[in-house]
């Protein structure tokens, strides 16, 4: 009896001595965390398409507004809001800036230059046009043939501030195609 | 003595059978796994692809603007590319004329290549040949080009059934 005793009392100490192993060790399972970078990067390689993923953004044109005269065009206009009440037309050139518009009898200022502060005030002006006529949101920028793609970006960017959304290209009409690259 | 045969039976027979046993089934590493793969899934789903930068092409800066997404794409650097396939070199466009006095602006050698693509993406559609096509192409130029280049491009591209154009430029910090 007595040592049936003790061997049920090795027996349970044995026991306790495995359950205590666990927690006196303090193992660090390192598996998860090489499962997750593992899976990182499988899907980095993955989705890796070897170019510049830059943060790109985008100007979307709209195409300029016509003056429709024919009945069958007027006919063809479904919404009140297709309408303008407003024709503002900023005009680019290297060394200065047109705004014209439509209303108050014809509109036209003249901004020198294309500096920082030039800019400064198409985009005020801009906006104070807008605020005027707030259901008009379109406009049209008509580069000269010699500015450069960075500048209009830059007149773009500051119509955008102004808070114009329907941003129009126009060109100037010619009969013969332009040569210069 | 009955007592202790009998113990240590089943502590034999236990010892025989521990190597069978399953002792723990860790499912951690698996539940990690999945919930990486989830979160990956949710954010590609999500963000969607961003557009690619066309390359040889330095692109004008801009403060303002959201994230672009891959979409066609004409990319105007030393060579005209459309979706990534090369076209003609840039010289090559600027000094080609029009072959169609009622629109001195087109490109005809782009033209082409624009139409071809319009119509393939018309056929893809269902849609008839003459319809409006639906489909936005992403310009990126060089900062550096003239307007009168651009232009050109822009009414090729109109003219081949692209009217939705967008111009895409880099976005850097500053902005609102």
């Amino acid at each position: 009896m007595a040592s049936s005793y003790l061997h049920r009392t090795r027996l349970r100490r044995a026991e306790r001595g495995t359950g205590m192993r666990g927690h006196e060790g303090g193992q660090l399972n390192l598996v998860p965390l090489v499962d997750i970078l593992t899976a990182i990067v499988f899907f980095s390689l993955l989705t890796y398409s070897g170019v510049a993923l830059a943060a790109l953004t985008s100007f979307d044109l709209v195409l300029p507004p016509v003056v429709v005269t024919s009945p069958d065009e007027v006919k063809q206009i479904k919404k009140e809001e297709d309408v303008l009440n407003l024709l503002l037309a900023v005009r680019v050139a290297n060394d200065h800036l047109e705004v014209e518009h439509s209303a108050e009898g014809g509109f036209r200022t003249r901004i020198d230059s294309l500096n920082t502060m030039a800019l400064d005030s198409l985009q005020s002006l801009m906006s104070e046009i807008r605020s005027r006529y707030p259901q008009n949101r379109d406009v049209v920028v008509i580069p000269a043939d010699e500015v450069s793609y960075d500048d209009i970006i830059r007149v773009l960017e500051r119509l955008k501030k102004a808070r114009f959304s329907a941003i129009a290209l126009g060109t100037k009409a010619r009969a013969t195609p332009a040569t210069k690259p | 003595m009955k007592n202790r045969t009998r113990d240590s039976r089943a502590a034999r027979r236990a010892q025989q059978f521990s190597k069978f046993k399953v002792s723990q089934l860790n499912l951690v590493p698996l539940v990690d796994t999945f919930v990486s793969i989830v979160f990956f899934s949710l954010t590609t789903a999500t963000v969607g692809e961003l557009a690619p930068v066309v390359p040889g092409v330095t692109l004008p800066e801009t403060t303002v603007g959201t994230p672009a997404l891959a979409q066609l794409t004409l990319g105007i650097g030393a060579t005209v590319t459309l979706a990534n396939r090369p076209i003609m070199s840039t010289l090559d466009a600027a000094a080609e004329l029009s072959n169609d006095p009622r629109y001195p602006l087109k490109v005809p050698t782009l033209y082409r290549a624009m139409k071809t693509l319009a119509d393939s993406l018309r056929q893809a559609r269902g849609v008839s040949k003459d319809a409006d096509l639906k489909v936005a192409l992403a310009i990126q130029g060089d900062r550096t080009m003239r307007y009168d280049l651009l232009s050109r491009f822009m009414a090729t591209a109109r003219l081949a059934g692209f009217t939705y154009l967008s111009l895409e430029v880099q976005r850097v910090a500053g902005g609102p």
